[in-house]
């Protein structure tokens, strides 16, 4: 235990912390957005899961990482063409659309991934490398932990900002939060609500798809069944403990990658704890997170509540 | 012009052909899924249909398979009905196969007449507990059951893990560890129904779960509660009913009914524990329930449907090469027609004219 605090030990947990944080952060971004504007989509898991397999069957299909990382977009752009679909125009209970689409999600790709190595070895591929960026990644202590990481990795940092400033300084972000506060205010003056419920679930879904893309391709090199194992739901608990707000659920993402690279690390440096305590930390510590969080102030007015006129 | 209108009554014949309309689609998208990866459509369908009826040991296979479907679907009746999102399940069908076997170590040597009631309560047990986990989580602390219930089935599978690769209850002897349990003795084997065949007792139980069910929720004052939840919960409250007690108690049955299928499943088919027969069951049974429009026959009519296509899915394997998956995403694509559906049949469609 004591060979946790030494400094390599350090800039390795800070480093993976990094590593794990990007693809919670693009999907928790991305729900973000949703949940705003009032749909309290629980289909990330499976966006996430969809994603991952999109990217995994391109990439090795093609070779090429970056158009993986486009068919995960479009992967999530699909899913949440779908849940909008339910949501927005049938206005589907949100819970019975997410909950149908990780049903779906999950079917369709363990299908298509059995049919695609039915026969044969496993395809597999070598996923993103790290990018030193000159003379900071030099920096002592600093430049290994932050400078020293996968592209993707910079884009997610740059998200959390940007998903702000959508949110609080652009007009569309103040029509998104209307939607999830008073829908109605909207509607009255003539400006649809499904059109830019819609618009919301399907770039939201877009980064979803995003963050299960890297998963797959930022930490491994082929995929599995039940390859996102609960991701998306942490990333839902995220937004809660976050309080709806980027930075709010940018500390949480944080907490919960920290945890994971530690466990991993207590693996790696064979802790005397049956590995399945490890891995189970995320989820007792989501359980109790939530048992912590009574009052919700951020929660959007009209979350979960299907718009209609009458 | 064309224009879909809310219906103020539904109309039954209406309902039927929205539902007709989405099991033909249903067909035909798995039609398409399968032509997607070059599989021969005609030929899968017409395994599946013979493994599933064609003949009597088919027959009995659809049953064994149909039987956990219905219980977790049952579960999920009893859950959604009250609008309480538990999708704990698939962790209550895990906690029900380890209180199983858990009572099949302490009770053995029991005559059947006590052991088989005895495993199956312990069995029971362990689904109620999970589910009383949730509840408290629910009433005391206001976490949603949904996030608790999927946290708490990564917990249940974990701990499964866990007892079997490492813990106490892993096969120990052989070289290599195939993360399951030693096998149960003859005697913890869940009797036959006709000789030597795989049709076991349990495939009985699903059926009086039913009824019982059914009867619950038509004639007494928890189903009353139930539906009432569901449908007025403040109206509910003003009537003097505790309802964090009644959503205990509503979790409390759904636990015990996911977890009666996760016992018969150790008891009836694997006799040993081991976690890939369980995986997936409690979430197939969120779709049979609501497949089966939430009432307790129609579950069963989902669930027999559902085996049916299982039992044709182990047929189509043995035959040909399409992987296992085509039945959790024939799964996946009937639910979402079925909720599309739903929707319709509260629609009338009707002629404007456009002046």
């Amino acid at each position: 235990m004591s060979q946790l605090f030494h400094e390599a030990i350090i800039i390795s947990i800070l480093a993976s912390t990094l590593r794990i944080m990007t693809p919670l952060l693009f999907s928790s971004m991305g729900e973000l957005v949703i949940q705003r504007s009032g749909i309290w989509n629980m289909g990330v898991e499976g966006t996430m899961l969809t994603g991952a397999f999109a990217a995994y069957l391109v990439a090795t299909l093609s070779g090429s990482l970056w158009l993986a990382v486009i068919a995960a977009v479009l992967a999530g752009i699909l899913m949440g063409a779908i849940i909008a679909f339910m949501t927005a125009v049938l206005r589907v209970d949100h819970f019975i659309a997410g909950l149908g689409l990780n049903l779906l999600a999950g079917g369709f790709t363990l299908y298509w991934f059995q049919s695609y190595i039915r026969g044969r070895a496993q395809p597999t591929f070598s996923g993103f490398e790290d990018v030193d960026i000159p003379l900071l990644s030099d920096i002592p202590f600093i430049g290994p932990i932050l400078f020293s990481q996968r592209a993707l990795t910079y884009l997610a940092l740059l998200a959390v900002p940007a998903i702000w400033f959508l949110l609080y300084r652009s007009r569309h972000g103040l029509e998104l939060r209307c939607l999830g506060e008073n829908p109605k205010a909207l509607d009255v003056k003539g400006l649809s609500v499904t059109a830019r419920q819609f618009a919301a679930v399907t770039f939201g879904s877009a980064m979803t798809g995003l963050g299960g893309g890297f998963l797959m391709l930022g930490f491994s090199d082929r995929f599995l069944a039940d390859f996102t194992a609960g991701r998306g739901w942490i990333v839902v608990v995220a937004l809660i403990a976050g309080n709806w707000k980027p930075k709010g659920v940018f500390i949480a993402v944080a907490a919960f990658a920290l945890l994971e690279a530690l466990a991993t690390h207590l693996q790696v440096l064979g802790a005397k704890v049956p590995h399945q305590l490890l891995l189970s930390l995320p989820y007792i510590a989501s359980i109790g997170l939530l048992m912590g969080l009574r009052l919700r102030p951020g929660q959007p007015a009209r979350l979960g509540v299907p718009y209609t006129r009458e | 012009m064309i224009q879909f209108e809310r219906r103020t009554e539904t109309s039954g014949v209406w309902t039927t052909i929205s539902f007709a309309v989405a099991s033909l689609a249903g067909l035909a998208a798995t039609a398409v899924l399968l032509a997607s990866t070059g599989a021969d459509v005609l030929q899968v369908f017409g395994a599946l249909v013979k493994g599933a009826v064609g003949s009597p040991k088919a027959l009995a296979t659809t049953l064994v398979k149909a039987t956990p479907l219905i219980l977790t679907g049952l579960a999920t009746v009893v859950a959604f009905r009250a609008q309480i999102w538990s999708i704990g399940q698939e962790g209550q069908v895990f906690a029900g196969a380890m209180g199983g076997y858990l009572g099949a170590q302490l009770l053995a040597g029991l005559p059947a007449l006590l052991f088989f009631p005895g495993v199956l309560a312990f069995g029971i047990a362990g689904g109620m507990a999970v589910a009383w986990l949730s509840a408290l989580l629910r009433n005391r602390f206001g976490v949603n059951e949904i996030i608790s219930t999927v946290m708490l089935n990564y917990l249940a599978v974990y701990l499964l893990s866990w007892l079997l690769q490492g813990g106490p209850w892993g096969e120990t002897g052989g070289t290599i560890s195939y993360h399951q349990s030693p096998m149960l003795p003859d005697a913890a084997f869940l009797p036959a129904l006709m000789g030597s065949s795989r049709l076991h007792a349990g495939v009985l139980l699903p059926f009086l779960a039913a009824a019982i069910c059914a009867l619950v929720m038509a004639r007494t004052p928890l189903g009353f509660e139930i539906r009432g939840l569901g449908y007025n919960p403040e109206a509910l409250r003003h009537k003097g009913v505790n309802i964090g007690r009644t959503v205990t108690l509503i979790m409390l049955s759904s636990g015990a009914l996911a977890a009666l299928a996760g016992a018969i499943e150790l008891f009836g088919v694997t006799h040993r524990l081991r976690a890939d027969n369980l995986i997936g069951l409690g979430y197939a049974g969120i779709i049979v329930g609501m497949i089966g429009g939430l009432s307790a026959w129609g579950t069963v009519l989902a669930g027999l449907f559902f085996g049916a296509l299982a039992s044709g899915a182990v047929y189509m394997r043995v035959l040909g090469d399409v992987p296992a998956a085509l039945v959790p995403a024939i799964q996946g694509i009937t639910l979402f027609l079925f909720l599309c559906a739903g929707v319709l049949a509260r629609y009338r469609i009707v002629r404007v004219v456009v002046q």
